[in-house]
């Protein structure tokens, strides 16, 4: 039996206290490790977020809700002189607008366009309302009516857009015909496969919308995404002539070259559209959108610390009560000839073994609370940050088809993506943490183990005797 | 050759005074001899002795063992002479108690840097000597008589062939017949061995069978002729 065989037996000497000792430290590893595990996760999507944000810039008509934009604002001739400015590479102009079904209750109720008198369409919406009871009251509740209409069918969103490519962040690609030419006036539509399919529609078909016949020329894969399915998309100059609003626009998405250039371009186009806008660029939307995150971040690396310190100052006192517990056992080896170094070091081993023992039971702990505990944060974290960040129109159309509901209504401003990823937190427990853990239990030990050493150098072998 | 050469040492008293627990106390004990310190409580006994066993400094005088005068030892050096040339037996036997008896013996051992197997050879066969054989070896100290844990407390004492063996009141705790019993292992060492036994004790009769007598009073040493008869 050497030095350290000691300091290993020694550890068990007194049974209940062991597992008192490792019951208490294993749950402050646990806790650090989750911590850390929930922070590690946190700032890796963090990042993520913040590079899949892009350099673009989101434009709105003041004042813009519910397809409604106040004034006719933001038009197409205003925006021609962002599309001019230095850095800008594209810009993508939608005009967007409900249309109500035939037979159905009144779409102006749930937010279709009330400028126009004639925005129907013979078209069903693919999106079943009454599957999901409590799905489609949710989806009511922002239109203000309290209950479901048992001939309901919902409305049916119209893009205008130059950029018939892609549609609130999704690229598009089709099963069937062309994309539209975004910039010519043809009557030509792009309908979703979810949609086609519930009216029976291929590429050649025709459906009449504003009263006027339009042909379907392509048909986009929707993959299951209902908010997207809903859609009908037209070219802008298409959707600005079946409206009756020459020139409107109400939403646009500036691109810049570089993110370099991402500060300085926002603060041109506010001013070339003053007050007749919202403007945001995506890494602002991206900061806001990730305070929760944020908010996770800082809460877990606080947990962490005081999860540490307590496992340290745990394992200290635990020390330090040994130490004085055993002050002539200490007095009697250094008497037969113990050096301090070697007292020290069996009690340094003795900490070690309880530290290693808490580690093991403290990883399995941390590896299974680790993903609720970062759920349970995150969703707390959101839940506030949605009623504060998100009130007005945003706060109600969160809840609208699900989580595509902002993007669906956004016309593109991309919250809608990047709160998806945010609520998409995934947490992983690799050996490197697992490490992490054991290498602090150890470091947390020898720390602890510390004080407990200054006592040992302090018992003279003399009081020994001094005791008999 | 032990020699006391006018050694004191002095604690600072409660009432921030300076008490004197041995005060100019000088004599010699050649190698191999059986000593005894008598005394009343308080007289300095247990001082003197731990200024013998390098527990600790005189504050004055020096302390010659074959020629090496342990009192200018720093605390690495006292360490090390102690590991190597001093036993020590308690009167509470102060064993470790999560140790068996064997492994108490080959603590000692350890701190002199001896392998595991000689460690504990040389345990066993100086347990064999002082009389614990078998199962007993195995034993904690919890599952032994005094007696017994006093035996193995002096072949821990003997593990690193020390010079000398200072013992506090080592039959203290122990009825008279297993004290009589250790107090003739102690005088059997010191004269198969050659080892200076020197063995603080409140028992008269029993000081009066060593070779050499000292009593201290309020850390004084007294002489001779100051002694009682039965005791010179």
């Amino acid at each position: 039996m050497n030095v350290f065989s000691r300091g290993i037996r020694n550890a068990f000497r007194n049974q209940i206290r062991t597992i008192a000792v490792v019951g208490i430290l294993s749950l402050s590893i646990g806790l650090s490790l989750a911590m850390l595990v929930a922070h590690k996760a946190v700032d890796q999507k963090i990042n993520s977020v913040k590079a899949s944000a892009g350099n673009t810039i989101t434009i709105a008509p003041a004042g813009f809700s519910n397809f409604s934009q106040v004034n006719n604002a933001l038009t197409t001739t205003l925006l021609s002189k962002v599309s001019q400015l230095a850095h800008v590479t594209s810009l993508t102009e939608t005009l967007s607008d409900r249309l109500k079904t035939i037979g159905s209750v009144s779409a102006s109720s749930f937010g279709a366009n009330s400028t126009s008198s004639s925005n129907q369409t013979s078209l069903t919406s693919p999106v079943i309302i009454n599957a999901d009871s409590k799905r489609g009251l949710r989806a009511f509740t922002f239109g203000g009516l309290s209950g479901i209409p048992s001939n309901f069918s919902p409305p049916i969103t119209i893009t205008g857009t130059n950029d018939p490519y892609s549609l609130n962040s999704n690229n598009l690609s089709l099963s069937g015909g062309n994309f539209i030419n975004g910039n010519l006036d043809n009557n030509q539509a792009m309908v979703s496969t979810s949609m086609a399919s519930k009216n029976n529609l291929r590429v050649g078909s025709t459906f009449t919308a504003y009263n006027t016949t339009l042909t379907v020329t392509g048909i986009f894969l929707n993959n299951g995404n209902q908010s997207l399915g809903n859609n009908i998309i037209v070219s802008l100059p298409t959707e600005q002539s079946l409206s009756g609003q020459s020139g409107a626009v109400t939403s646009a998405i500036a691109t810049v070259d570089s993110e370099d250039n991402l500060a300085s371009v926002t603060t041109s186009v506010k001013n070339i559209l003053g007050s007749n806008a919202d403007v945001e660029n995506a890494q602002n939307i991206a900061n806001q959108t990730i305070q929760p995150l944020n908010s996770v971040s800082s809460v877990s690396m606080y947990s962490l610390i005081g999860a540490v310190v307590a496992g340290a100052v745990i394992i200290l006192m635990i020390m330090i009560m040994i130490t004085r517990e055993r002050r002539r056992e200490i007095g009697v080896l250094k008497a037969i000839g113990a050096s301090n170094f070697k007292v020290v070091t069996q009690f340094v081993s003795e900490a070690v073994t309880f530290a290693v023992l808490a580690a093991v039971v403290g990883i399995i702990i941390g590896v299974a609370a680790a993903s609720p505990i970062t759920n349970t944060l995150i969703k707390n974290s959101s839940a506030s940050s949605t009623s504060t960040n998100f009130s007005g129109g945003f706060r109600t159309a969160t809840h609208f088809g699900g989580t595509n509901g902002p993007a669906l209504l956004s016309g593109g401003r991309g919250l809608g993506k990047v709160r998806n990823e945010i609520s998409n937190v995934k947490t992983e427990v690799g050996w490197s943490i697992i490490g992490y853990g054991f290498s602090a239990a150890i470091i947390i030990a020898v720390a602890g183990s510390s004080i407990a050493a200054w006592f040992i150098a302090k018992v003279r072998p003399a009081e020994v005797m001094r005791m008999e | 050759m032990l020699a006391v050469n006018k050694i004191s040492k002095t604690f600072k008293s409660g009432d921030g005074g300076i008490f004197n627990a041995v005060d100019n106390v000088s004599f010699k004990v050649k190698q191999g001899v059986f000593a005894s310190i008598v005394g009343p409580s308080g007289s300095g006994k247990t001082t003197l002795l731990s200024l013998l066993g390098a527990l600790d400094r005189p504050s004055s005088g020096s302390i010659t063992v074959d020629g090496q005068d342990i009192s200018k030892f720093n605390d690495h050096e006292l360490t090390n002479y102690r590991a190597r040339n001093v036993g020590l037996v308690f009167q509470s036997y102060n064993l470790i108690p999560n140790l068996t008896a064997l492994e108490n013996v080959m603590l000692p051992m350890e701190f002199v840097g001896l392998g595991k197997l000689t460690r504990e050879q040389r345990a066993r066969e100086l347990l064999n000597q002082v009389g614990l054989s078998g199962d007993k070896q195995q034993r904690k100290p919890g599952k032994l008589s005094g007696g017994e844990q006093q035996r193995v407390a002096i072949a821990r004492a003997l593990a690193n062939k020390p010079k000398i063996i200072l013992a506090d009141e080592p039959t203290g705790n122990l009825d008279s017949v297993n004290g009589k019993n250790i107090f003739n292992l102690l005088h059997e060492l010191s004269k198969n061995q050659k080892t200076t036994v020197i063995v603080i004790t409140h028992d008269i009769s029993l000081a009066g069978k060593t070779d050499q007598r000292f009593s201290l009073t309020d850390g004084k040493l007294q002489k001779d002729k100051d002694l009682p008869r039965s005791f010179r």
